[in-house]
């Protein structure tokens, strides 16, 4: 973990281009360039917010922002995984030829994706006192749980960039999981949708704490439990703990397997 | 006094592949692997047990027939392969050149990509914004600089690429082949760059299969065949070695 750490900030500049030319690499050629960061939310935000006020009504009011507050932190973690899953074989031509930590893939993969989660909580935060929702102080508790999310992901995108690297059976297997873990996961629905004698299963979800926390503050305008939000870091510690233990373990084994 | 310690160090490196034939990519290849129990796979000693010391201030050519092991090493030095067995210890920076633009990407501007380059081989943001110039200047790709690379040439994006090895001031410099691309021109300016390298006091090691290279630019010669050091020693020794190597009868023999 100290080792996370040291390379993390030794490293720290060429993550940050990484990241950086992840994002360049996605808008180049665009006329309007990296606007689509923002515009890119602001669009499916219109969309979801029509449809949800006018075609499919919920008994929950503000639907959109109550779905918006947690599903632009799902997209964070699934895209993070989506982009990371793949970072260590796509750069293997570089892993042959130059020696870096492999840490830095993955780690890119999830900064650059931080940025995107960032630029689209302003749209959001544009579209609450549109819909006439009120603004919670809450949303300054917010960086609370992106650290703790952060922090699950990266360890998440850790082993699966690792496992993707000796079977790429994996990146499949994870769209898979991802899309089953997006249903399992009160995004779509509150909490209190699940009856409560099966609550207990919603608790083994590790996720969940986490999402909670963006719900609680931006839609309900509350702020977490204690042990609530202590979970959240207890479930982004073990993923992270567990994803380095074994990216480290096997990724001096990589430049023979990319 | 660290001047007298040799700047690279190799022990007993043995370094070891896993060829495997029908490599299972997919589960699925991987349970009917499992159920035929077949090992499909053979492993193969790319270097073995080899130790040499380079000196600080050095030029050491490194020769042999294809396949015979000299990328390898090359690759073990600058640290992208884990010897299997032995030790490798590197004193100083060092800017392995082992394929030309290997850190570019084709859709960032030559500026970008000099950049990330530099940060991929270690440096801060500071160093190459310091050394921006003088690699731009010695590219000379002109107003492409603020291109992407994949609009350059190939013979400018190679000049950028061996512009930004050599520019950023390395302490040892590893080159894998790749002096002959380019043109005239240019091969003399990385010469020329080269021989000031060396001037300096700083320690060069290069793949070739160029013997004029070797015998004007190396003090040393390492000549590998099948792994093993055949010989160690001066230029003209290993490159007369290596001539009786390439004689009919002794590939005929192998």
């Amino acid at each position: 973990m100290t080792q996370l750490i040291r390379d993390s900030y030794r490293y720290r500049e060429l993550i940050w281009a990484l990241a950086i030319k992840e994002l360049k690499i996605r808008y180049k050629r665009s006329v309007l360039g990296f606007m689509w960061a923002l515009l890119n939310p602001a669009f499916m935000m219109l969309v979801l917010t029509l449809v949800f006020s006018t075609i499919m009504r919920f008994a929950i009011q503000h639907y959109a922002i109550f779905l918006l507050s947690v599903l632009l932190p799902w997209t964070f973690f699934s895209q993070s995984l989506s982009y990371a899953v793949e970072s260590i074989v796509t750069n293997g031509d570089l892993i042959k030829k130059v020696a870096i930590p492999k840490m830095v893939f993955p780690m890119a993969a999830v900064v650059s994706n931080i940025i995107n989660l960032l630029l689209s909580l302003i749209p959001l935060a544009l579209l609450v006192p549109l819909l006439r929702h009120p603004f919670y102080w809450t949303w300054f508790y917010l960086p609370v749980p992106l650290l703790a999310l952060a922090i699950f992901t990266l360890g998440m995108t850790f082993f699966f960039a690792a496992a993707n690297v000796y079977y790429r059976d994996v990146s499949h297997i994870l769209q898979v999981v991802l899309s089953a873990w997006f249903y399992l996961t009160p995004i779509i629905y509150p909490l209190d949708a699940i009856p409560a004698r099966y609550q207990w299963i919603l608790k083994l979800n590790p996720i969940i704490y986490v999402i909670n926390g963006f719900r609680l503050s931006v839609y309900y305008g509350q702020l977490p439990k204690a042990p609530s939000i202590v979970a959240s870091f207890v479930c982004a510690f073990i993923s992270l703990f567990v994803g380095f233990s074994i990216f480290r373990k096997y990724q001096n084994n990589f430049v023979f397997y990319v | 006094m660290p001047s007298t310690d040799p700047v690279i160090r190799l022990s007993n490196v043995t370094q070891r592949f896993r060829v495997i034939h029908e490599r299972p990519d997919t589960v699925r290849e991987l349970f009917s692997k499992l159920f035929r129990n077949r090992s499909s796979y053979h492993d193969f000693e790319a270097v073995k047990n080899v130790s040499f010391d380079v000196p600080h201030g050095q030029a050491v050519g490194i020769i042999g027939r294809n396949g015979s092991g000299k990328s390898t090493l090359l690759k073990i030095i600058a640290g992208v392969y884990r010897p299997s067995k032995g030790t490798v210890t590197v004193n100083g920076t060092l800017a392995p050149l082992i394929e030309l633009g290997a850190g570019f990407h084709h859709e960032l501007t030559g500026r970008e990509n000099i950049l990330l380059n530099g940060l991929l081989m270690g440096y801060s943001k500071r160093d190459m914004m310091e050394r921006q110039q003088d690699i731009i200047d010695f590219a000379d790709v002109g107003e492409f600089i603020d291109a992407p690379v994949k609009q350059y040439s190939s013979g400018m994006y190679m000049r950028l690429a061996f512009a930004v090895a050599i520019e950023v001031d390395p302490q040892i410099l590893v080159l894998d082949e790749i002096l002959a691309v380019g043109d005239m021109g240019f091969q003399a300016k990385c010469f020329e760059r080269i021989r000031r390298f060396r001037e300096s006091g700083k320690t060069i090691l290069l793949v070739t299969h160029s013997m004029a290279v070797v015998e004007e630019h190396c003090d040393r010669a390492i000549l590998i065949d099948h792994g093993n050091i055949i010989v160690d020693g001066r230029a003209d020794e290993a490159i007369a070695m290596y001539r009786t190597l390439l004689t009919p009868e002794v590939v005929a023999a192998h």
